[in-house]
């Protein structure tokens, strides 16, 4: 089992082209590099001559020999395995590709697999975010193994899981087998898909079980994934489906997710009909954010199983707005040397990608305690503004309103505190807002609380629900 | 009599003294005249101008083509004109005439302006502000090396402020011949003094009281205070009027309000981020308003749900918002 920081970033690994445009609307660092289809291919690992050289010298010549050998029939066996899952599920898998407009030349692509009756093929939702988002701008097409292509149509989604069906009535492909169980932890496991458009690829690894932290269902994948994999089936020893690539953590190795194929039943019972003939654009929109706020209402306001708040130097804090809150404690380093700052950190394990670049359903929650050694009271308020002040949540025009804000001076248990909340609405998805939330502690001229709650993409209710359990829950006992 | 011949300005060029009853001046450009001028538009002998008994001038015309005028009126050819005091206008030089009978307007006590008086004290006061506003903007952020830091904050107010009255002294000298220096540094320095200073302490007031509008009051201060400054530039550097150096500071001061408000238009525009929060924090500060509880101020938090789908900034890349209507 795995746990992974929350200072980790899942990179989708959808290829879109427009990559710089998602890079900025997300607020923490992400990869572009796998979004760029086929400009520059990985370079090869250089084989490490010097370590061999080494061994060489260490190990007597027989043994050597017999090493190598061995060595030999293992990659045999293993490379035959793949061979053999990839030969089986070759006709299976199919390249989805989205096209801007008129154009030829693919807007972004991804990956898919047949299964039910071999015309309804499994994809990840943000391969056909943008085609369900925008139906006027966006077309789909597949890409078989044999070459053919031909219109997709999207016949449902799961915002949540990250998964959609979509359906090409030309089509009959042999379809996959779904396997509803998780596999057991290193079992071997093989993914399939057409990674950065290089053709289509098979990668070998380990599933490592469900991903412990995560608030929805992922199982952690020991192998490569690259972008355009996406959608892409995750093979087990049978060569049954145990689930569907969905993303990668950037700048480590080889740690991969993947949705689990039991997600893939109930969405297929619901794939009666082409959404996108359907419905408008609106209630598309409408339709996804409705998603996200069903899940949010699930998760953001589940109560913590514990207390839910944590003591620093006199204050209580509370951390677990959500039962999934995942926090952290820290002596930060400090902007200037003549001030301490401790920061307790809180954010959820997980987001939901409502729109390329747009994470939605987000609940962090920052107290950082300041407080000045030596420091004079006006140098302290400066600093203590700085902190305050501190970066804004980022967001692309094209994607969000701009802020709007009230501040006013507010009591609170124990303290008096300027109280800051800017609240902005998503300009795709009706009711989702975003909330920003400021505190700073204004009492004392020798120790500040500068704390802030920040939500993406939640109801007005919620976010208020929220503010008011989080200011309600801030408390100085001097 | 005198007679002052005087250029477009109004300045004298030429001063010509006639003593004794009777005495005749001519005016032309002949060399044989009393008066020559130098004017294409002049006959060569084109005015008579007799002193008479009673002190008073008759000024005859010569037969000019340009017809000689007092104070703007042609000289009848025939009989001439009487004057005590006037203009006369000889092709198109002006020739300013006084009499005995022109009344002297009582003496004025020299007076210099309080700034003038106080020029050293009032540059060496508003420079000390200055730097001293330098050196406390270096000092708040605490640095590690205080000494250097302090001593750059001021230097930099020194500079800024010797750079700037010295380009205004420079036009001083252009203009009237001294440099001025010291008046123009008074004016520089206090006007900067006063908006930087100020606009810290509206800070203060600003947190004590909740006001966020102060920050609009400072910034209409900061205009009227460079519209002042620029006035005493003005005033000082140049010969302009009380009317035409108001008009020209504030449209300068309008010119600069204008670059700046786009500036600022500008930065809105590209970044939808850009909050302006209300004023800074003053940690332990006597305020003035009494505190909101948590209800009253979430009440308030209410009102953001339509103020969130406001759009500020009008952009044909912003797509319109999904529920903008409601």
């Amino acid at each position: 089992m795995v746990k992974f920081g929350p200072f980790l970033v899942a990179l989708w690994l959808c290829g879109f082209a427009a990559a710089a445009a998602a890079a900025q609307a997300t607020d923490k660092p992400s990869e572009p590099v796998a979004e760029k289809p086929a400009e520059s291919p990985p370079a090869e690992q250089a084989p490490d001559t010097g370590a061999d050289a080494v061994d060489a010298d260490a190990i007597d010549a027989d043994a050597l020999d017999a090493a190598a050998v061995e060595a030999d029939i293992v990659a045999q066996e293993l490379s035959d395995e793949a061979k053999n899952r990839l030969d089986a599920a070759r006709e299976s898998v199919v390249q989805i590709r989205g096209f801007f407009e008129g154009s030829d030349s693919s807007a972004f692509h991804g990956s898919g697999f047949a299964v039910d009756d071999g015309r309804r093929i499994v994809t990840n939702y943000h391969v056909v975010a943008q085609a369900v988002l925008f139906p006027r701008q966006y077309r789909l097409e597949y890409l078989a193994s044999d070459g053919r292509t031909g219109p997709l149509q999207v016949l449902a989604i799961d915002v949540r899981n990250d998964l959609a069906i979509v359906a090409a009535e030309d089509l009959g492909l042999p379809p996959l087998k779904l396997r509803g169980e998780i596999p057991a932890q290193g079992e071997r496991a093989w993914s399939i898909g057409y990674p950065l458009n290089l053709g289509l690829t098979i990668t070998e690894g380990v599933a490592n079980g469900l991903v412990e932290n995560s608030i929805e269902q992922r199982i952690h994948y020991t192998g490569a994934i690259n972008g355009g994999m996406s959608g892409g089936p995750a093979l087990d020893r049978r060569g049954h489906v145990y689930g569907v690539n969905v993303s990668v953590v950037t700048g480590r190795q080889l740690v991969g997710f993947v949705v689990p194929a039991k997600h893939i039943a109930p969405l297929l019972a619901r794939a009666k009909g082409p959404l996108v003939e359907s419905l408008s654009a609106e209630q598309l929109r409408q339709r996804v954010a409705a998603q996200v706020l069903a899940y949010e209402a699930e998760v953001l306001e589940a109560p913590p199983d514990e207390d839910g708040t944590q003591k620093a130097r006199g204050f209580t804090l509370p951390t677990k707005l959500s039962r999934h809150l995942e926090c952290s404690t820290f002596d930060e380093r400090s902007p200037h040397v003549r001030m301490r700052l401790e920061t307790v950190s809180c954010q959820m394990p997980s987001r939901i990608l409502a729109q390329p670049g747009v994470y939605v359903a987000g609940l962090s929650v920052q107290h950082r305690i300041a407080q000045s050694a030596g420091l004079h009271p006006l140098q302290f308020e400066r600093q203590v503004n700085e902190l305050a002040a501190g970066p804004r949540r980022a967001g692309a025009p094209a994607h969000v309103a701009p802020f709007a804000c009230r501040d006013a001076l507010v009591s609170l248990d124990g303290f008096d505190a300027r109280v800051s909340t800017c609240v902005r609405k998503y300009r795709l998805f009706a009711g989702l807002y975003d909330f920003d939330v400021t505190v700073v502690g204004i009492d004392d001229p020798g120790q500040a609380l500068v704390s802030r709650l920040a939500l993406q993409g939640v109801s007005f209710d919620i976010g208020r629900r929220t503010m008011e359990r989080y200011l309600g829950g801030l408390q100085w006992t001097r | 009599m005198l007679i002052e011949q005087v250029d477009p300005h109004g300045h004298t060029v030429l001063r010509h003294r006639f003593a004794g009853v009777g005495t005749e001046c001519t005016v032309g450009r002949d060399l044989d005249c009393d008066i020559v001028v130098d004017d294409e538009h002049a006959a060569a002998r084109h005015a008579l101008l007799t002193l008479l008994e009673d002190g008073r001038v008759h000024v005859r015309d010569l037969g000019a083509r340009n017809v000689t005028r007092v104070d703007g009126k042609r000289v009848p050819a025939d009989t001439g004109a009487i004057l005590e005091q006037g203009e006369v206008i000889v092709g198109r030089t002006r020739l300013r005439v006084r009499t005995r009978h022109t009344p002297l307007g009582p003496e004025r006590v020299f007076r210099r302006d309080f700034l003038t008086r106080h020029r050293t004290p009032l540059a060496v006061a508003g420079a000390a502000a200055c730097m001293a506003f330098g050196a406390f903007l270096q000092w708040l952020d605490a640095p590690s090396s205080m000494l250097a830091s302090v001593t750059k904050g001021a230097l930099v107010a020194l500079g800024v402020i010797a750079l700037w009255s010295g380009g205004w002294a420079l036009m001083t000298k252009l203009n009237r011949g001294s440099w001025n220096f010291r008046v123009q540094v008074a004016i520089a320095s206090i006007a900067a003094a006063l908006c930087a200073w100020g606009s810290w302490v509206a800070g203060l007031v600003a947190f004590a009281a909740q006001w966020s509008f102060v920050v609009k009051i400072g910034i209409a201060v900061v205009a009227v205070t460079a519209l002042v400054a620029l006035y005493g530039h003005l005033r000082e550097a140049t010969h302009y009027g009380r009317r035409v150096t108001l008009a020209l500071a504030g449209a300068v001061t309008l010119v600069i309000g204008v670059i700046v408000w786009l500036a600022t238009i500008g930065v809105d525009d590209s970044d939808v981020n850009r909050v302006a929060l209300g004023p800074d924090v003053r940690l332990g500060a006597r305020r003035v308003v009494p505190n909101r509880d948590i209800a009253d101020y979430l009440t308030e938090v209410d009102d953001l749900r339509l103020a969130a789908g406001r759009e500020r900034q009008k952009s044909l890349l912003n797509a319109p918002l999904a529920d903008a209507d409601d």
